[in-house]
């Protein structure tokens, strides 16, 4: 018995060190001839050229995949491989191996065996704990912004100069397209008087009542779309009591998290929900949802603005066709023309 | 406080509580427009007041706070109903699982986006479930040893747990895992009139239960063979005790999440204000809970623009008031 559990247990040491073996020589040998500064502050060197990506941030899979760098994502996430409309756009993301969890951890082991040349991760003000064990393996993270529209750019930009020349072509085009839409909408609303920006109030998650309020990316384009933030609290997701709803009784709710139809049905439906305004006047929208939530961090916040604008303006925005407008930008950055319904299902933010 | 004095006391307090609720909130409605539009429910009067107050006080804060009394009041009365049946003062209603395997439950009905009555349902079925099957392992020859059942909790909560953590580990991030940590920190936001409509028949069926069989938990309180020697049926009892504080419990956990605290500390109180003695511990557990919770989800609603999370709120009000408690009164809990 006991020389057999000796065996095993030497063996088990033998794998180790092959298993060790190919991944870290390869990583050190690589020169790091670039560098990038990170939302962190932090100074990275990236290798010359890169070809094995690490993300496992769903929104931004969605913008790797149309800056034209979907065939160098190596590792993902569960989350990112579940987005249905991802999905559909790109099929091989279901097949790139989730490294990470929902939680923001990672498989160490996982992640070195996919040997990605750089990990790119939203900066939420903090590094992810896991940071140490990755940099003893040389393989650079790089931590680009999450909160705010003017982030999005910066995390467009980055991702294109990380992944290289053509996508940072494909990142520049994007972003003087966003600026195209934001000056478009921002024309008309900025001249708007406080009086005729109507109230939003942004929801989302089934279940318990939370809301989106300041200093975030929806309290940005709130305010281009010529809106004012009902909820008067800090940050994403942050859960406000019925009454609070009632005291801020906004003019516009949009109901913004999966499954999005059904919140809005729970809302219409309890009678708690009865005497605010929006819902008297029958103003509870769904917000779209495509490659990622249009109304978060993703590439469609460029469509977002130009979504929230016509709904909060309709007389405003007149000769402004969403539908034709999202029809062109999938076209365009993501090589994907839509059909009818497949259009109805984004702005639906039902399943493909 | 003399005993008539405090009873009087006990009586009045969730009453006055209550009507103080109505009118407190972040949304200014005065004390007179609460009186008005309660007897509009009763008698016809004319309605001069927007119809937005209204809304806020009969179907928003009225639910409420009833829930708040009910299930404060539920899981006091099964916190003293337990500490006198497992003869321990540290005792709590989640003993035997039923707050893990309730929290189960929920985030099951969470991640498969059911609606609120569809949580509160899952979360009680869960709770029931999970301490049938606490008193299944406990069970050795007919009879259910306190060690038995204090164990088979233990291993039944850490299987739920365990299955709650999996849950979380798979949802998604953006919108099932806030919704679920959040519904785990406790809250009674989502009380509803239908929602109150299905917690409340459990938690009173319990309540009048273990208001019956108060006068033998005394006799219950000495130990199993000195119960029996007098006549007691304990098997039967414990039985009785159970089966009433888990309907109460489950009740509650699944109406509010995991609220904690208050089936350990108040108990203590009553013992405070009334004594050991169970037949008047446990009427007087049911008003100061009731007050208690009340009061704590006041504070949970109006102190900020957002909710604070109630378990919150019983923990950091809770644990310094038990410190406080244990220094007094020194271990002499009976």
């Amino acid at each position: 018995m006991k020389p057999l559990i000796c065996a095993i247990w030497l063996s088990g040491f033998v794998l180790t060190a092959f298993a060790q073996s190919p991944s870290s020589p390869r990583s050190a040998a690589a020169p790091a001839t670039r560098q990038i500064t990170d939302a962190a502050g932090r100074i990275v060197s990236l290798p010359p050229t890169v070809n094995r990506v690490a993300d496992p941030w769903p929104a931004n899979n969605a913008m790797v995949l149309m800056l034209g760098g979907a065939d160098k994502l190596v590792a993902t996430s569960l989350q990112a491989r579940n987005q249905p409309w991802l999905r559909r756009l790109y099929p091989r993301i279901a097949q790139v191996p989730a490294a990470f969890d929902a939680a923001g951890g990672v498989n160490v082991e996982t992640l070195v065996g996919t040997q990605p040349d750089v990990v790119l991760m939203a900066y939420g003000g903090s590094l992810p704990h896991w940071m140490d064990a990755v940099d003893s393996y040389h393989v650079p993270v790089v931590m680009m912004p999450n909160s705010s529209l003017d982030g999005l750019k910066t995390t467009v930009r980055m991702t294109g100069e990380v992944l290289g020349e053509h996508e940072s072509q494909v990142a520049a085009e994007y972003i003087r397209y966003f600026e195209d839409n934001i000056r478009r909408v921002t024309q008309v609303t900025s001249k708007l008087p406080q009086s005729e920006r109507p109230r939003v109030l942004h929801t989302a998650t089934p279940g318990i009542l939370v809301v989106d309020g300041r200093e975030s990316v929806i309290d940005d384009w709130i305010n281009v779309a010529g809106g004012v933030n009902a909820a008067d609290v800090v940050g994403l997701g942050r859960p406000v009591t019925m009454e609070q709803v009632a005291a801020w009784n906004p003019d516009v709710i949009i109901v913004g998290t999966a499954p999005n139809q059904q919140n809005r049905k729970a809302i219409l439906d309890d009678p708690r929900w009865r005497q605010i305004k929006a819902v008297r006047e029958g103003k509870v929208f769904v917000n779209p949802s495509g490659a990622y939530l249009w109304d978060r961090h993703s590439a469609e916040a460029a469509l977002q603005v130009l979504w929230a604008a016509k709904l909060l303006h309709p007389a405003q925005f007149a000769n402004l066709d969403v539908n034709q407008e999202t029809k062109r930008f999938y076209a365009r950055f993501f090589h994907h023309v839509l059909t009818d319904s497949e259009l109805s299902s984004i702005m639906n933010a039902t399943e493909p | 406080m003399t005993r008539p004095r405090c009873t009087v006391f006990l009586i009045l307090l969730p009453p006055a509580l209550l009507y103080a609720s109505l009118f407190v909130g972040r949304f200014a409605v005065s004390p007179i427009d609460v009186a008005r539009i309660l007897f509009a429910q009763i008698f016809p009067i004319a309605h001069d007041w927007p119809k937005s107050v209204e809304t806020i006080v009969l179907q928003i804060r009225l639910p409420r706070a009833l829930m708040a009394m009910c299930v404060g009041a539920g899981l006091s009365i099964s916190g003293a109903a337990y500490q006198g049946m497992f003869r321990n003062p540290l005792v709590s209603t989640d003993i035997l699982g039923v707050t893990a395997a309730s929290g189960f439950g929920a985030a099951v009905a969470l991640l498969l986006s059911a609606n609120a009555l569809g949580l509160q349902l899952t979360a009680f079925a869960f709770g029931l479930a999970g301490v049938a099957l606490t008193y299944r392992l406990a069970r050795i020859y007919q009879t259910t040893p306190v060690l038995m059942l204090v164990l088979s909790g233990v291993v039944v909560a850490a299987f739920f747990s365990a299955l709650l953590s999996g849950a979380k580990y798979v949802a998604d991030p953006e919108s099932r895992l806030p919704a679920i940590t959040y519904w785990l920190l406790g809250s009674l936001n989502a009380a509803s009139i239908k929602g109150l409509a299905m917690a409340l028949p459990p938690i009173i069926l319990g309540s009048l239960g273990l208001l019956l069989v108060r006068w033998k938990l005394n006799v219950l309180a000495m130990g199993d063979e000195e119960a029996r020697s007098l006549g007691v049926e304990t098997e039967r009892l414990k039985g009785i005790v159970i089966v009433c504080t888990t309907l109460i419990t489950a009740a509650a956990v699944s109406v509010c999440g995991m609220v904690g605290w208050v089936g350990l500390v108040i108990p203590h109180v009553g013992r405070m204000l009334v004594g050991p003695n169970h037949r008047l511990l446990l009427p007087a557990t049911l008003s100061i809970g009731a007050s208690y919770l009340l009061f704590i989800d006041d504070i949970a609603r109006t102190a900020t623009a957002g909710e604070i999370p109630l378990g919150i709120l019983t923990a950091i009000i809770g644990a310094p008031f038990f410190a406080y408690l244990l220094r007094r009164t020194s271990a002499t809990w009976h």
